[in-house]
């Protein structure tokens, strides 16, 4: 079976990207737009046929193979060399799939809500760059390839955060996000040396390899006390933290709002942020293989953190695309924990198989609720819960599609959120108590805040609106309705006949229990943002007031951002910074300039000297001869 | 001795000859012709230096008083196209100051006799010919310096002069007659087989030496140098700072390389001590100077310190690149001095400020001083940096790389007070730059062949092959 | 005439030739011409390289000798291997954008392309030729006309920064022919004669002693022009100080003197005095990488950011060759002409700027992106390329010196390739923070409201530097082989 062709997946919207962004002054909106779904729609279609046809006959004797198809980039060493091409297994096939649908539906999406914006066609050049770079990301077959896409999707990130260039708000926010993750992907950077070093090799394929030279005698160097592998892997899983935006690193997501929405959308909910997710997937079996899985371990704590800080602070946020935001970290600490728990064979690999699971699911229902955020943003030109209210009559696609959106994520039974997150659930029992409590207690929370969201946007008072809201135009309202469908279908696709650690299918069955727990406190959450939201009352303020310092803290988010500008402004350039500069300016230079005015300062010493008197002159004269002469003599005498 | 023996002189007599043609054209010219010597006088100096490039067969004669040979010929040629360009630059000058006063006859002939001197002086077999040479070159230099009679400074230059090159010339004269104590001879081969390093020896060598190194203006016996070049006309000052210089290094080469051979081990030491002294002096005190006349006198004491570099090495290298830098020397010197001289006849300036914004102006000019200037700081691929190098490359030969090391610091050195003139005349605009003159075409002359020198010499190698192939005359 | 002497005869007879112009108009078209044609020789000499390697197997090709001083044996001596070929590349198309980038030049036209090109002539005789002296000279002909250009066009402290400038160069380049005579004279070691033949020097075998002694003499005196620390300074000030073009030639091909010396001289002729040398000068370097970075953090003029971000980025050549190993080599070389283009880029685009609003200060500027969508665009684009975003010649230069650097048998080796590396980051933040305050952000002042739009010159000049960065970035795979394969013979003379 030939799979060569999806090359054409990424290389569509490179085009598109040189295209419009050379001519975008030329190309007028209209077309544009047009041409930047159309393209990625060619892009959307390939990648369902090839998972079609990948799901389908991909198999040989019952385990999913691998197809590569790759090209020398860039000798290093004669082992070490970065190859460009593609990788078909079941998570790129499955990646695949998730990018190009969800980058299709923003492309549709934005031709609605970017109408009339002056940068209309350097936006949809901008998406193309993002869309090629998560398809070589997800394609990638080697480490560095991933690396090199990695930085480039941070790139075009760092474009489309800043899209609207002139607000120093989302320049700040641009800025930040790059330097946040770059200083992330320098870990990734490290972590590929180290690794590629003692490996001998970049390649995905015998580094997975479980005959290969790591997973076999992973212990032969160790460092500190661990495997020199640990530590390449941890450092590699520090850019997954980076992107996928996990504690200590997620400071930079919530900021990234200020892209906009689609841009949220298609980023920052649902492809790029999701990339740490993969690149441990991608690395599985390392992970899982190397010191006994040390690595995972740290994988998965971070995650079950990340997820449960996130959950707590996101009930607290008013604009609601931070909400939003701060429940995809959630959402994504949840993949990271899954994978964290998970085993390598068979139904042991739950966990991957959940997490991959999740990942799907999420892109659609997070995308959708962005696309419906974004839709209320652009009826009543606000991110402020406090500015809306009563929304359902004025835009009810938006209402409906939100609607279901929201009960998927918070795990109503049926919806797609529902299955994936009760494998993760049941992974995690499987497998490690403290965080399968801490994932329930966040699927409780989970539920609160989405359904705060909306009960607070389309329920509730309705607010003084400058002009009445309405629906949004059908280029807007369809992809929503799509992603809608795919938020109930996705739930329906037996994952763990696709999607294995090992590659080789397994039954999952539905864990009734562990159901019906996840969906009772699912369901409190509901109930509980219903007495709080449904109608306005002082129930919120009193809460506040009850957990008063607490709700404070989570209110700033627990003051990470207040940190870090503290240790990069104040320590890193205030005192480093300062102090190099000082240091070159009254040190070195001073001593380089030194040197020329001690010549200088002498030379205005000896002036006296030239006397102008004869007398001195035919003293020197002699005396000089005197001198020279002695000093002969004494030379001579030793 | 027969008749063509005589012509080993040849160089001599044409220069006397010269004197005295000069003396009859004054004797029978009116005032009004009186202008006409001038040319007169380039002609005949022109057709002597010409003369002074077909060869010369090698002997002595006067029972070894007097000797010659290619390298010897050679450079006198070297210094009477010096000369003439020296009048080139000098004559503008004449015509309007000198033939006035009439006195541009006495000018030209002391000039020629200076010059005659200093043949003499290379040419000498023995320190009896020798001193007479010197003394030669000394005295009508010290008549030029105060030429300028209605000048005090001149007067007070003169005076320095004639008192410094006498105590000079008695400081060696007594030095030589220390060594005649020793070696009961004067005569510089036979000295050269007798002579032993005796204390008495070496002190003789050392008051020798000290009278040469007043001409070379070497630390610690220069101090006359910036007063008397101040003082004196600037061509007077040109002429004393390349060829009276100029032949009193080669005669000390010479004269190290042969009759003192036998104390090297004693001069090396000397020399690489005066050396460095003179080096260093001669940089830090250009630094400050104002005066062109002052910088440039200093930085000529710098570069004298330079040319001790290749008598370290007592072989044909050092010789030939001896040789070779002076010759460089002399070309950039006179570039310089004769910018100096072209400005300062036009418009009595003679300061660094004065010639701010001058390549607006003049441009030409500047690119001359330019061009001589870098040539003095060594910049390629002008002459200067081929001499610097290969002088470099002599004392390295030996292994003195502590004092090649010395030298290029001291090479950074100049470089930085060189451009200091280069910026005032190139980047700096000047409030009231020199307006623009057009210099006389014997300038112009006398700058265009200086300029083609100072590019030429360096680049077209077989000059320096021409030299090395004859620089081993003095070694045995 | 042979293939190379052109590169040295073309510049000087469009000197002759300029010298006969009569205003501006005539002077920039006959540099024009005389560096489009020089442009046009160094595109045909990569092919007329390709094609003639793949018949000929010496180090050098298009080699020619002559004899100049037949006393010291000094030769002219010229040849090309691919890595000087790829700086012969580089410095013309510098040259050419800065003659594009120098259209206007107001005051003394003349004088002012005559000094650029003697400058750039002085460049392409250093990479062309095999003998010591004569690279020697080519060197101090590169240097001078630096004096004068900054000198007389800069702007701020100019005499200053030129004399700055010069003085240390040339003091470098004095420092410089100490131990290249120290080389000459070990050159008979084996009891030949002596020459200044890099290739003939090569086969001798110079006593380790002699080594030690001259090796700092001719590393320090190519790492001043190559701005390693401490020997810095005169490069912010002078770039600071230095009209645009000349900035772009002085950053962009003047400072790649100092890492090609040391591949060239330093390391390949005193092998053994560079091994025993290389971890102390190691030091320094990796401490520039960083020092250099922070540096360009805290300044508030644009070309002072450049000029730190350049000895940063150059800290890192020099480093890479440190190293001692065939891929940071590799990267070291590809560095030198990533970070060429790069900076002569930025150097162009601050100029422009610079040109229009008459600050350089980063608090005054802001939001010109809106303004001037060209040149913002470029800003951007260099900005993301010159802290190595894949895609841009930056990447794989950086890459590979990292790779390279830590294929290190030894861990103290690896560690300070961690330390060097870590500079990526304070890379960005410094880009990030000049982009995106002087493009980025609102209009900091109205009056910019009314900027004149990029004109055609300024864009060939920035299109013309930014196409290499681009072929390099996206497909770097025949460079790096080609260079790999001169690069060898050099290397095994340090194994």
């Amino acid at each position: 079976m030939d799979f060569s062709y999806t090359i054409l997946i990424p290389l569509i919207p490179l085009a598109l990207f040189i295209v419009l962004g050379i001519f975008s002054k030329k190309i007028p909106p209209s077309i544009s737009g047009w041409i930047g779904s159309l393209g990625l729609g060619t892009s959307f279609v390939l990648s369902w046929y090839t998972a079609y046809t990948y799901f389908l006959e991909g198999k040989l004797n019952g385990v999913y193979q691998t197809f590569i198809y790759k090209n020398t980039w860039l000798n290093f060493t004669d082992k070490l060399h970065i190859d460009m091409g593609v990788l078909i297994d079941p998570i790129s096939v499955m990646m695949l799939v998730v990018v190009s649908t969800i980058s299709f539906m923003v492309h549709l999406y934005s031709r609605g809500y970017m109408k009339g914006d002056d940068g209309y066609t350097r936006f949809f050049s901008y998406l193309a760059l993002f869309s090629f770079s998560m398809f070589g990301l997800v394609l990638a077959t080697n480490l560095f390839q991933i690396y090199i896409f990695w930085e480039l999707v941070g790139a075009s990130s760092f474009l489309l955060i800043g899209y609207y260039y002139t607000k120093p708000s989302a320049v700040a926010a641009a800025k930040k996000a790059f330097i946040v993750t770059r200083f992330a992907d320098l870990g990734f950077l490290i972590g590929i040396l180290v690794v590629s070093y003692y490996a001998g090799t970049f390649d995905f394929q015998e580094i997975n390899n479980l005959q290969g030279s790591i997973i076999t005698n992973w212990a032969a160097t160790s460092f500190m006390g661990l495997s020199v592998f640990t530590w390449g892997l941890i450092l590699i899983y520090m850019g997954g933290i980076g992107k996928s935006a996990m504690l200590p690193f997620h400071i930079w997501l919530p900021d990234a709002m200020e892209g906009p929405t689609p841009v949220s959308a298609l980023i920052h909910a649902a492809t790029m942020v999701v990339a740490g997710v993969y690149l441990v997937a991608r690395l599985f079996p390392v992970y899982y293989f190397v010191e006994d899985g040390f690595a995972l371990q740290i994988v998965a704590y971070i995650g079950a953190i990340s997820s449960l800080v996130a959950a707590v602070i996101a009930i607290t946020q008013t604009d609601i695309k931070r909400v939003l935001a701060f429940s995809t970290m959630s959402q994504i600490g949840y993949m990271m924990l899954a994978l964290g728990v998970s085993k390598y064979d068979g139904h042991e690999g739950l966990g991957f198989m959940a997490s991959m699971f999740h990942l799907f699911t999420h892109a659609m229902f997070k995308a959708l609720l962005f696309l419906g955020a974004g839709s209320v943003i652009h009826a009543i030109h606000s991110n402020e819960m406090g500015d809306m209210g009563g929304l359902r009559k004025y835009m009810p696609i938006t209402h409906i599609t939100f609607l279901i959106a929201a009960l998927s994520i918070a795990g109503f039974p049926g919806f797609a959120g529902f299955f994936s997150k009760d494998e993760i659930l049941a992974a995690a029992f499987e497998n490690n108590m403290l965080i399968y409590i801490s994932s329930v207690f966040v699927a409780g929370l989970t539920a609160f805040y989405m359904f705060r969201l909306y009960f607070g946007i389309f329920w509730g008072q309705e607010k003084q609106y400058k002009h009445t809201p309405h629906e949004s135009p059908w280029s807007m309202t369809i992809p929503m309705i799509f992603l809608a469908f795919m938020s109930i279908a996705g739930g329906y696709f037996h994952f763990s006949e696709y999607v294995t650690a090992d590659h080789i299918p397994f039954k999952s069955h539905l864990d009734l229990p562990l159901a019906a727990i996840a969906t009772s406190v699912g369901l409190i959450g509901i109930i509980l943002a219903f007495v709080f939201y449904k109608k306005e009352n002082n129930l919120p303020e009193r809460f506040a007031h009850a957990f008063g310092v607490f709700y404070k803290w989570t209110y700033h988010k627990f003051y990470f951002d207040e940190l870090y500008i503290f240790i990069t402004k104040k320590v890193l350039f205030g005192v480093v910074g300062f102090s190099a500069a000082w240091f070159d300016k009254y040190i070195v230079d001073a001593s380089m300039v030194g040197i020329g005015n001690v010549t200088v300062s002498i030379s205005n010493k000896i002036k006296g000297l030239q006397s102008g008197k004869f007398q001195d002159y035919a003293m020197s004269f002699i005396g000089g001869g005197v001198v020279i002469a002695m000093v002969i003599f004494y030379l001579w005498i030793n | 001795m027969n008749l063509e023996s005589l012509l080993l002189m040849r160089s001599e007599i044409g220069l006397t000859a010269i004197i005295v043609l000069l003396i009859i054209f004054e004797i029978f010219t009116n005032k009004k012709q009186k202008a006409k010597i001038i040319p007169f006088a380039l002609i005949l100096l022109a057709i002597n230096t010409i003369l002074g490039f077909f060869p010369l067969n090698t002997g002595e004669i006067f029972g070894g008083m007097f000797r010659t040979n290619t390298l010897l010929h050679f450079f006198k040629t070297t210094l009477s196209l010096g000369v003439l360009i020296l009048l080139l630059q000098s004559a503008d000058w004449l015509k309007e100051k000198i033939v006035a006063e009439n006195k541009a006859t006495e000018f030209i002939i002391l000039i020629i006799s200076s010059l005659l001197g200093a043949y003499f002086m290379i040419s000498a077999g023995d320190f009896l010919m020798f001193y007479i040479g010197l003394e030669l070159t000394t005295l009508p230099v010290a008549a030029l310096v105060a030429y300028e009679t209605y000048k005090r400074i001149s007067a007070e230059g003169a005076v320095k002069y004639i008192l410094s090159s006498a105590l000079a010339s008695g400081t060696s004269l007594f030095g030589i007659s220390l060594l005649y104590a020793t070696t009961g001879t004067i005569y510089f081969d036979a000295m050269a087989e007798i002579l032993t390093s005796s204390n008495l020896a070496i002190l003789g060598f050392v008051f020798f030496f000290s009278g040469l190194a007043f001409k070379i203006s070497l630390v610690p016996f220069h101090f006359w140098t910036a007063d008397v070049y101040e003082g004196a006309p600037i061509n007077v000052a040109s002429y004393l700072s390349v060829i009276s210089k100029g032949a009193a290094v080669v005669i000390l080469m010479i004269l190290l390389f042969t009759v003192f051979k036998p104390l090297m081990p004693a001069w090396n030491k000397i020399i690489y001590i005066v050396t460095i002294a003179t080096m260093f002096t001669g940089n830090l005190f250009a630094l400050r100077q104002q005066n062109m006349k002052r910088f440039l006198a200093y930085s000529s004491i710098a570069q004298a310190g330079f040319i001790l570099l290749g008598l370290l090495s007592v072989d044909q290298l050092g010789t030939a690149t001896v040789i070779y830098f002076v010759a460089i020397y002399i070309f950039s010197n006179l570039g310089a001095f004769g910018v100096v001289q072209a400005i300062s006849s036009a418009t009595n300036k003679e300061n660094i400020d004065d010639y701010e914004g001058l390549y607006r102006t003049n441009p030409k000019l500047s690119l001359v001083m330019m061009l001589a200037l870098f040539s003095l700081a060594g910049i390629p691929p002008l002459a200067g940096f081929f001499g610097k190098f290969f002088l470099y490359t002599a004392a390295a030969s030996k292994g003195y790389y502590v004092m090649v090391f010395i030298a290029v610091v001291n090479a950074t050195i100049s470089l930085y007070y060189y451009l200091l003139v280069v910026r005032a005349m190139f980047l700096r605009k000047g409030n009231n730059p020199i307006p623009y003159f057009r210099s006389g075409n014997y300038m112009r002359l006398g700058l265009l062949i200086a300029a083609i020198g100072i590019l030429v010499i360096g680049l077209y190698s077989p000059i320096y092959e021409y030299i090395y192939s004859f620089s081993n005359v003095f070694l045995n | 005439m042979d293939i190379l002497s052109l590169f040295v005869v073309v510049p000087v007879l469009t000197v002759l030739v300029l010298v006969f112009a009569k205003n501006l108009k005539q002077a920039r078209v006959i540099s024009l011409i005389g560096m489009a044609i020089q442009f046009a020789m160094s595109i045909n000499l990569i092919f007329a390289y390709i094609k003639e390697r793949a018949t000929n197997t010496d180090i050098m090709v298009f080699t020619k000798d002559v004899v100049w001083f037949e006393n010291f044996n000094i030769h002219y001596s010229i040849g090309v291997d691919a890595i000087s070929v790829v700086m012969i590349a580089l410095t013309s198309t510098v040259v050419l954008a800065g003659i594009f980038i120098s259209w206007k030049i107001d005051d003394l036209a003349k004088e002012f392309f005559v000094s650029l090109i003697v400058l750039s002539s002085g460049v392409f005789g250093f990479f062309i030729s095999t003998d010591l002296f004569t690279m020697f000279v080519f060197y101090e002909i590169a240097v001078i006309p630096m004096y004068l250009l900054i000198g007389i066009w800069g702007s701020g402290p100019k005499e200053n920064s030129a004399m700055k400038l010069t003085l240390m160069l040339m003091g470098a380049s004095a420092v410089l022919s100490v131990g290249i005579l120290g080389i000459y004279f070990n050159s008979n070691a084996d009891g030949g004669a002596l020459t200044f033949n890099i290739f003939e020097i090569a086969q001798v075998h110079i006593p380790e002693a002699a080594q030690n002694l001259f090796f700092p003499f001719v590393f320090i005196g190519f790492a001043v022009i190559g701005a390693l620390f401490p020997f810095h300074t005169w490069s912010p000030s002078g770039h600071a100080s230095a009209p645009t073009a000349v900035s772009m030639l002085h950053a962009g091909v003047l400072m790649k003197l100092g890492g090609y010396g040391v591949f060239r001289i330093a390391m390949y002729l005193l092998p053994l005095g560079a091994l025993n040398w290389t971890d102390f000068f190691l030091v320094l370097a990796a401490f520039g990488v960083i020092y250099g970075a922070f540096g360009a953090t805290m300044q508030k003029d644009l070309k002072y950011v450049n000029a730190y971000a350049s000895v940063s980025h150059l800290a890192l050549v020099l480093f890479a060759l440190l190293m001692i190993n065939k891929t940071a080599w590799n990267g070291a070389i590809i560095q030198s002409l990533s970070h060429g283009l790069l900076t002569a880029l930025f150097f162009a685009l601050i100029g422009m700027v610079y040109g229009r609003t008459h600050t350089r200060e980063i608090e005054k500027l802001g939001g010109l992106m809106k303004i001037l969508p060209f040149i913002g665009a470029i800003y951007v684009i260099t900005g993301l390329a010159y802290l190595g975003l894949p895609g841009f010649s930056g990447f794989v230069a950086e890459m590979s010196v990292f790779v390279g650097a830590f294929q290190h048998p030894d861990m103290f080796h690896r560690v300070l390739t961690i330390v060097v590396v870590s500079s990526i980051v304070v890379t960005a933040v410094y880009i990030l923070r000049m982009v995106g305050k002087i493009m980025m952000g609102p209009l900091s002042n109205m009056e910019y409201a009314k900027l004149p739009k990029a004109t055609w010159y300024e864009k060939t000049g920035l299109i013309l530097l930014m196409i290499p960065v681009v072929i390099i970035g996206v497909m770097p795979l025949g460079l790096s082989e080609m260079l790999k394969a001169s690069i060898q013979p050099f290397l095994e003379r340090l194994l």
